[in-house]
């Protein structure tokens, strides 16, 4: 298929839409609407140019987020869950354990080994690329934080 | 000093691995899992010797943001050097490729554009 310029920008505006938090979610046909595009259209041609449909999409737009909070620490699983704009607790530990394979508190868990190490950890724990890391200044990740989008705070 | 291996960011190894190959007609040179993701890298049958391509998770938000912002913009993360542009256009469409435009003589190349559904789009070019 050959998109027209203006098809290919109402497609990435609709994708932005897409990742935008709301409390209540946009339905897609809204977003199709938004955009100008009627809603066969708009998931048809959204799939062709994104590989996933735009529900698919925004699915793992939210786990992605979540798994950037989680990763990041200071924040329960109940905050993140809130944060990506899920109601329900229970299925948001669905959802995230059926995609990445593990609950949102395992993932929590591990990811905390990787980005906050505690000094007091024997270094022998470590493979030997984070024992490198250890040696590097406290603010070695800023630039990690600050690379995130703003409204994951 | 050789330069051996480029990459490219992807939004997703599984469906990338499959436009790769299934579509585009490369083949999986290496494919070893690391942790969450997969060392992932494609040649083609074209060119076995050529450059290497590592399909990259874009996991890190910065690297999201900066594809994300280059398709809007339309501009291309990379090249792949064609024989026939016209034949290879047809083919792609009729997979169900999306091309952003037709080909088109540009000086010295003739050159394309298309999404390859992982996030990226990438040019195909036929020297003149």
């Amino acid at each position: 298929m050959l998109l027209r310029d203006d098809l290919f920008r109402r497609l990435c505006q609709g994708r932005e839409l897409l990742d935008q938090v709301h409390p209540e979610p946009l339905p897609i046909r809204d977003i199709a609407r938004q955009v100008g595009i009627s809603p066969f259209h708009f998931i048809r041609q959204f799939e062709l140019l994104f590989g996933v449909t735009p529900h698919q999409h925004r699915i793992q737009s939210r786990i992605h987020r979540a798994k950037l909070l989680l990763a990041r620490g200071g924040c329960s699983v109940t905050d993140v869950c809130m944060e990506i704009g899920f109601s329900s607790l229970g299925s948001f530990s669905d959802l995230f354990t059926r995609r990445v394979g593990i609950a949102p508190s395992v993932y929590q868990r591990r990811s905390r080994v990787f980005i906050h190490l505690p000094a007091s950890h024997p270094q022998s724990l470590y493979p030997g690329c984070l024992s490198l890391m250890t040696r590097l200044p406290a603010n070695a990740f800023r630039n990690f934080r600050e690379a995130s989008p703003s409204p994951l705070g | 000093m050789r330069i051996k291996l480029t990459s490219l960011m992807v939004d997703d190894q599984k469906k990338a691995k499959k436009f790769y190959t299934e579509v585009l007609g490369f083949q999986v040179k290496h494919e070893i899992p690391v942790g969450e993701y997969v060392w992932l890298t494609v040649i083609s049958p074209e060119g076995p010797n050529d450059l290497e391509l590592s399909l990259e998770p874009n996991a890190n938000p910065a690297g999201k943001a900066f594809q994300e912002a280059m398709f809007s913009q339309g501009i291309p993360l990379t090249a792949f050097e064609v024989s026939d542009i016209a034949a290879e256009y047809a083919r792609l469409k009729s997979l169900g490729v999306v091309f952003k435009s037709e080909p088109v003589a540009m000086g010295p190349v003739t050159i394309a554009l298309f999404a390859d559904t992982c996030g990226n789009l990438i040019q195909l070019y036929q020297p003149n």
